[in-house]
């Protein structure tokens, strides 16, 4: 079988400092995306353990899965949790969740969590959209949009491309630099047109590392544009996958004109996270 | 009750059918609601709207350009695909180019044995604007009575008039329903009840519409969602199954600005002497379709007026694909609901919704109006 340069890894982990048996809540965000599923504990507001993996055909499994993951080793079993918040794409079938959020207020929930109370401006580059989402210094959404009937500029449009390229999908961000000069953007209204072009591209002899650059750029352009529509106000922070990628970050805080926040979290988990800082206040306020 | 409306809506082109079979009488298909039904009724015609059918497109590419909305790329299927065999006229009141192209499309393909363009002015605030429609209307009365083979007698159009003021103002009664806590009919109910309203003879409309207003003023409630409350104002829309996708989320259509809901039923005739001129001055005055609201926006008042009215939380703006002049009031009118505190969602219309996709940015959109105690 052919390798396949988009697989991304899967992972999870937990904290050696944190025992939950100590903790009055625990909360759990479950994010179902088009693409990956993220399981996120917390245990009173503070990070416990996680999981990111592939979402499978099986929405109610994939969320099992990520779940069960997250809880690998922990002595935790789903009873312990108070409260398990659902989002993403498949939030809805999340089979254990009390109550499902969407992923625009869970982004921006965990964005401000993840990056402190100073983010206004949140790009979530998902698996198959995009979101540019204002939010407020409690992190609750106050405007947001989202890219529309294609899915160019989503990760899953980057995936296409490490494979059609053979680049492992980690790669791509750093080797897309490695041009000697940027090269101009390919198509950026859909994924399967940037394809036939990139193919073009390679057969007029493009290096593959151009042909991402390209593809990277296109990429840049089309979000600033979602960006622009809504109006960025700093601090400004990329969730999602994507913002993994440095490729695309580094492209679009030149476009932008300022700086991406950084932080110590896994960009992939904001809204997961978010699901369960939900939790958090819902358990307590039925608590109460 | 509710169920009448339902089946009217449901069963649009058979309620048609058994109504002509019914009285021997015309049925008269109208493109835009500028057509002065009043005279349609003075002569005894059934007016029924044409209205398309939200399902993919397959015959109207080689009629009408592909950047025409698609609610008239709709309107012009439903005529090619037969579904209004049943006309005996068809008609229009000039509103904007796209829906007038299906209109002369029609015209030209489906043969029916009366044709009339109406011109409706655009410059609505113009001061000639009134003398202007009353010339018109005058000329399509006779245009009408030379059809229909008799004269049309004032008393004929006051009859007409009353038909529609009767209908026209049971149905603010009851939108006073939707101003309650708890509306005791749902958004997507009262949409079943516009539509049928334009398609369904006014006569029976106003008797269904009494016995539900008789239930509701008992107590009765068609609805337990008492969500998030929120106008939808924009282009065409007579698309049910995003209204309860809507509620299905906690959200509660209380209020509209569409030519299917308040803009059409919203303002009645004020007869005088001259009762043509008081049906002219009626559809002169009426809340603008943007195609005729300027050079003042008189839209944006009667919009923030009803939104306090209806002590509205948010407002979805529809825009239906290409439709320009909705599209340049969108900015004006996104402004200044939100200069009042009421926040917006814009959605751009297809033939066919994808409610997935709407799905995600309407709940997003009523959690940003909810849960303050979740932060």
């Amino acid at each position: 079988m052919a390798k396949e340069f988009w697989r991304w890894k899967e992972y999870n982990w937990k904290s050696e400092t944190i025992d939950w048996k100590d903790g009055n809540t625990v909360s759990c965000g479950i994010d179902v995306g088009s693409v990956s599923s993220q399981a996120v504990i917390l245990v009173d507001g503070e990070l416990y353990a996680y999981s990111s993996m592939r979402t499978g055909s099986d929405s109610p499994m994939s969320a099992t899965n990520a779940m069960n993951w997250a809880l690998e080793d922990t002595g935790m079993t789903q009873d312990n949790v108070h409260y398990v918040v659902g989002t993403g794409y498949g939030r809805v079938n999340v089979p254990f969740a009390n109550k499902t959020i969407t992923e625009i207020a869970c982004h921006a929930r965990g964005a401000n969590l993840m990056y402190g109370n100073t983010v206004r401006t949140i790009l979530d580059m998902g698996g198959q959209d995009c979101k540019a989402i204002r939010c407020d210094e409690k992190g609750k959404v106050t405007n947001f949009l989202m890219n529309d009937k294609c899915a160019a500029g989503t990760g899953r449009g980057m995936e296409v491309f490490a494979d059609l390229l053979s680049i492992p999908i980690e790669d791509v961000g750093e080797l897309s630099f490695q041009v000697d000069e940027e090269p101009p953007p390919v198509s950026s209204t859909c994924v399967v047109f940037a394809k036939t072009e990139a193919t073009g591209l390679l057969r007029e002899g493009w290096p593959k590392n151009k042909v991402i650059a390209a593809y990277c750029s296109a990429m840049s352009h089309r979000v600033v544009t979602l960006l622009q529509r809504i109006g960025v106000e700093s601090d400004f922070v990329i969730t999602g996958g994507i913002g993994k990628n440095v490729g695309i970050v580094r492209r679009l805080s030149q476009e932008l004109g300022f700086e991406t926040l950084k932080t110590n979290y896994d960009s992939q988990i904001a809204g997961a996270l978010g699901a369960a800082l939900f939790g958090r206040a819902l358990a307590e306020k039925a608590r109460n | 009750m509710i169920d009448k409306f339902v089946q009217w809506e449901k069963n649009r082109h058979q309620y048609a059918k058994d109504w002509k079979a019914r009285t021997g009488g015309k049925v008269m298909g109208y493109f835009c609601t500028y057509v002065p039904e009043e005279i349609l009724y003075a002569a005894d015609i059934l007016p029924v709207r044409i209205l398309g059918s939200h399902e993919p497109h397959d015959v109207t590419e080689a009629h009408i350009f592909g950047m025409y909305c698609p609610f008239s790329r709709d309107c012009l299927a439903q005529g090619l695909k037969g579904r209004y065999d049943y006309l005996d006229g068809i008609m229009i009141a000039q509103s904007c180019l796209h829906i007038r192209q299906a209109y002369t499309s029609w015209t030209k393909h489906i043969p029916v044995d009366f044709e009339y363009y109406l011109p409706m002015p655009n410059n609505v605030q113009s001061p000639h604007a009134t003398p202007y429609l009353t010339e018109e209307i005058t000329q399509f009365r006779k245009a009408l009575e030379k059809w229909i083979g008799r004269e049309l007698t004032d008393e004929n159009i006051q009859n007409g008039i009353d038909i529609m003021n009767e209908n026209r103002a049971l149905m603010h009664e009851l939108y006073t329903y939707k101003k309650n806590d708890n509306p005791p009919v749902s958004g997507a109910d009262t949409m079943e009840i516009a539509i049928s309203q334009q398609m369904v003879d006014k006569r029976e409309h106003t008797q269904a519409l009494k016995e539900l207003l008789a239930e509701l003023s008992g107590g009765k409630s068609y609805s337990k969602n008492s969500g998030t409350r929120l106008m939808v104002l924009g282009s065409e829309n007579d698309d049910i199954a995003f209204i309860k996708m809507v509620e299905s989320v906690n959200g509660t259509v209380v209020a509209d600005d569409h030519c299917i809901g308040t803009r059409y039923f919203w303002n009645n005739v004020k007869p005088n002497e001259n009762l043509v001129e008081s049906i002219a001055t009626r559809y002169i005055e009426r809340p603008a379709c943007p195609s005729k609201d300027w050079i003042d926006r008189t839209r944006i008042p009667h919009i923030l007026s009803m939104a306090k009215e209806f002590d509205v939380k948010g407002a979805i703006v529809i825009q239906q694909k290409f439709c320009d002049p909705h599209e340049l009031d969108i900015p004006a009118i996104t402004k200044a609901l939100q200069a009042n505190d009421i926040k917006t969602l814009f959605l751009e219309f297809d033939v066919t919704v994808p409610i997935g996709q709407f799905k995600i940015r309407v709940e997003a959109f009523l959690e940003m109006l909810q849960e303050d105690d979740l932060f």
